[in-house]
């Protein structure tokens, strides 16, 4: 029962990380689509016609990939976790439903025309599908982000007969942390894109044979990113605040664990918030912190003595374990330190561009900033994965926060040596699959755009 | 004595679920069934045409499995759970073959082994059509349950039965996959096409009738289906109905007339033999014990799924069709590039 407990959340646990990289890039790139669709339809100039053209490809690959790898994501929920599907499927199911039936079909069938449409069908149907094809993404992200928050912050349901029966089905969708959690993901998924662009961007430019019109494109590639990136960035950190006030109102126990907060702090008396920390050997109090006094009160509820709830004031089974509270809060560290990175790199960029290093005579002479950028490339992913592995694990012992444990979700009969099988198909087929990717998003940069394409 | 009234709502969701399920096996059935010919000696060029023919179309058309699968979850969340916790090890052959033929399609075009991909895709599509076969097999064989949970083993799916019917399902999507072929382009191969098409014909028809002789021997729950009235006349309809449009097919196979029709009356087999499914269980969902009502959510979510999905699905089915009109006929690759 552990073992099989345990293997089925790796197995989750792997999909999704896994899974959520290509949506996200698909969200992100299909916005960057249609952003230069409707410039080059506005200004008639053919560079972001070309811009479209070429972004148009990887786009492809991160749609299929993310196609294929959501089937395991979907069937696992029946597969692995039959009794959280038979308590929850009246409202979780339902949700699903609608992600599939009202966001996903419209996104393929919209794709289709994006795709192959340029001689099919005029040049407003084409921008109508290119505009179809981010919306109906960003809808199916939204449905997704909403059956999640319920399972984080459950509203407007009750438990009756070991089902959920739904009373209110606004409030069960727009649950305390659907809005903040969507527009963060959302954010999150433009921003990351952008660095993906605006990397291999970068990547192109570090190349020593280029003709004029490629430095150029990839040099536009680059400053659009920038630009659309300096509207998004500073909005990301409002919500990514307004996140944190929403996991410490409802999910104390997880904000607990996110902060590696032991004791509650005295009346009077602010709360630190630790920069490093590691708990002690009985998951009662930390063995070793660096932190900053009264931060974590002025954080959270905006006073420097606010009352912050401490781990210890939860009883065991009610909270995260020692370990899940060790990667709850290092990976809630590791994507804020990402995100203050990713905001001083594009100042850096900024600052070049301003400066007017960003042209084609003089990108040549700064290739350490280039690597710099090629570097970059994951980190935006990479602070998504973290900020989800926080969210989900932090959300422990519990599949459906206060209502359904992880412990009590599982399917019967599961056999451990066919889940080990399947997680090792898995992770096989998906690394795989991301090498692949990889492989050929190189190939198609190598090739550059077709300046030659008709239009 | 009372009167039993029968809950409308989860007959309106089965309705609307088998509908969505029927749809998936015709269309993807014909994207299968030219997955699986590629399998068979031919000419590279053809095996890449094939990819070409579907490029458009074969998202749009895979979606229909996970609109299915979605409202599934959410009108009756026990048939998901108690059927993909008893068919594991069939959706997880389904969900890599699915990545398999999306990665091949991605792939291929940026790739310069074209050969390597159109393998792939072939190898995808055959372990897709498997997973169909011993999924729905595996469920039409029964399944153990007790208190409400699966209660059997995790290889219960084999059965004599589920085996005939997947060799059965995969003959029939080549003859789904050879006259959709023949409808869309000048299909090369006219010389092998017909005698491969007669051959996958005759395969579904001894595959599925020896599925069918073998349910007696199984204590098969719905054998009263079969030999009571009223379900016994239609049941006997449909079977007569499906033998006289494959007479018509094979005439037409043999003499080589009429291959626009073809696509046309091997989709109106499926969906007799679906609609004889139907009848042979109703209101049965995971046989043998659960019906509809017994698994349905709550009239509350039936009816918001239904607010929700209900208006959506004729637009849905819209611009479905209006993507299979703007790429169906005669398309060209050339025109049409990425």
């Amino acid at each position: 029962m552990e073992s099989v407990l345990m293997l089925s959340r790796i197995q989750f646990g792997a999909t999704a990380a896994f899974h959520i990289l290509f949506p996200m890039m698909s969200i992100g790139l299909a916005l960057y689509l249609f952003i230069m669709e409707v410039m080059w339809l506005r200004t008639g100039n053919v560079s972001y016609y070309h811009q479209l053209r070429f972004w148009l490809k990887i786009f492809v690959l991160t749609f299929a990939l993310g196609v294929a790898s959501g089937f395991p994501m979907a069937f696992q929920f029946g597969m692995n976790w039959a009794a959280f599907s038979a308590f929850a499927g009246s409202f979780f199911g339902n949700i699903l439903g609608f992600e599939t039936t009202i966001a996903f079909t419209l996104e393929t069938a919209s794709l289709g025309i994006l795709l192959f449409g340029w001689k099919y069908v005029s040049r407003t149907v084409h921008l109508i599908a290119n505009f179809l094809v981010f919306f109906a993404a960003s809808l199916s992200g939204f449905w997704i982000i909403a059956a999640n928050s319920w399972m984080q912050t459950p509203m407007g349901v009750h438990a009756e007969n070991g089902k959920v029966v739904i009373d209110n089905y606004f409030q069960a969708i727009f649950n305390p942390a659907t809005v903040v959690t969507y527009t963060h993901t959302l954010f999150a998924a433009i921003i990351s894109t952008l660095f993906l662009i605006a990397g291999i961007a970068a990547w192109a430019l570090l190349k020593k044979e280029k003709t004029v019109e490629k430095t150029t494109f990839f040099l536009n590639s680059f400053k659009y990113a920038i630009a659309i990136m300096l509207i998004a960035a500073p909005l990301q950190v409002i919500v990514g605040d307004l996140i944190g006030v929403m996991v410490s109102k409802y999910q104390p126990e997880k904000f607990a664990a996110m902060e590696l907060h032991y004791n509650t702090n005295k009346a009077g008396e602010g709360a630190p918030w630790s920069i490093v920390a590691i708990p002690n050997a009985e998951n009662t109090g930390t063995a070793f912190e660096i932190s900053v006094p009264n931060a974590l009160s002025l954080i959270t509820t905006k006073s420097l003595t606010g009352e912050v709830k401490g781990l210890n004031d939860y009883a065991p089974e009610n909270k995260p374990s020692r370990m899940e509270s060790i990667l709850t809060y290092y990976s809630a560290r590791i994507m804020i330190l990402i995100g203050f990175l990713m905001v001083a790199v594009s100042l850096w960029a900024l600052w070049y561009w301003r400066r007017g290093k960003l042209s084609v005579e003089s990108i040549d002479m700064h290739p350490a900033f280039l690597r710099f950028w090629v570097l970059s490339i994951p980190l935006g992913l990479l602070a998504m994965e973290m900020g989800w592995m926080a969210r989900e694990i932090g959300r422990q012992p519990w599949m459906i926060y206060g209502m359904l444990r992880t412990s009590n979700s599982l399917s019967s009969g599961l056999v451990d040596y066919i889940l080990v099988t399947v997680i090792g198909a898995i992770v096989a087929i998906y690394v795989a699959l991301l090498v692949l990717f990889i492989y050929f998003v190189r190939r198609i940069v190598e090739k550059g755009p077709d300046f030659n394409q008709t239009i | 004595m009372t009167e039993t009234i029968l809950p409308i709502l989860p007959i309106v969701w089965f309705v609307i679920i088998g509908l969505e399920l029927a749809l998936y096996v015709l269309l993807d059935g014909s994207n299968l069934g030219i997955g699986l010919l590629s399998l068979l000696p031919q000419k590279e060029e053809n095996r890449s045409m094939m990819l070409h023919v579907m490029g458009p179309i074969w998202n749009a058309n895979e979606t229909w499995l996970l609109v299915a699968a979605g409202s599934l979850f959410g009108a009756f969340p026990l048939v998901y759970s108690i059927g993909l916790n008893a068919l594991f090890v069939p959706a997880v052959v389904i969900a890599v073959g699915l990545i398999f033929r999306a990665a091949s399609f991605a792939f291929y075009d940026v790739s310069e082994y074209g050969a390597f991909w159109t393998r792939a895709f072939g190898v995808g599509s055959l372990l897709v059509a498997v997973g169909h076969g011993l999924l729905f097999g595996g469920l039409l064989s029964g399944i153990t349950i007790a208190d409400g949970h699966f209660a059997g083993g995790p290889f219960d799916f084999i059965t004599p039965f589920s085996l005939l019917f997947t060799i059965g399902l995969l003959s029939a999507y080549v003859v789904l996959g050879y006259s959709a072929l023949i409808t869309k382009l000048d299909y090369a191969l006219q010389v092998e096409t017909f005698p491969r098409i007669l051959g996958a014909a005759a395969v579904t028809f001894f595959a599925l009738l020896g599925a069918t002789l073998v349910l007696p021997r199984m204590d098969y729950i719905f054998m009263e289906r079969w030999t009571q009235a009223p379900t016994s006349y239609i049941l006997y309809l449909i079977a007569g109905a499906i033998a006289a449009v494959s007479i018509v097919l094979a005439y037409n196979a043999i003499t080589k007339k009429n291959p626009e029709q073809m696509h046309f009356f091997s989709m109106l087999i499926f969906v007799l033999g679906f609609a004889g499914m139907v009848v042979g269980i109703f209101p049965y969902i995971v046989p043998p014990a659960v019906s509809i009502f017994d698994v349905a959510s709550p009239d509350a979510t039936l009816k918001f799924m239904l607010y929700g999905i209900g208006p959506i699905l004729p637009i849905v089915l819209a611009y479905n069709w209006y993507l299979h009109k703007v790429f169906g006929s005669k398309f060209n690759r050339e025109d049409a590039g990425y």
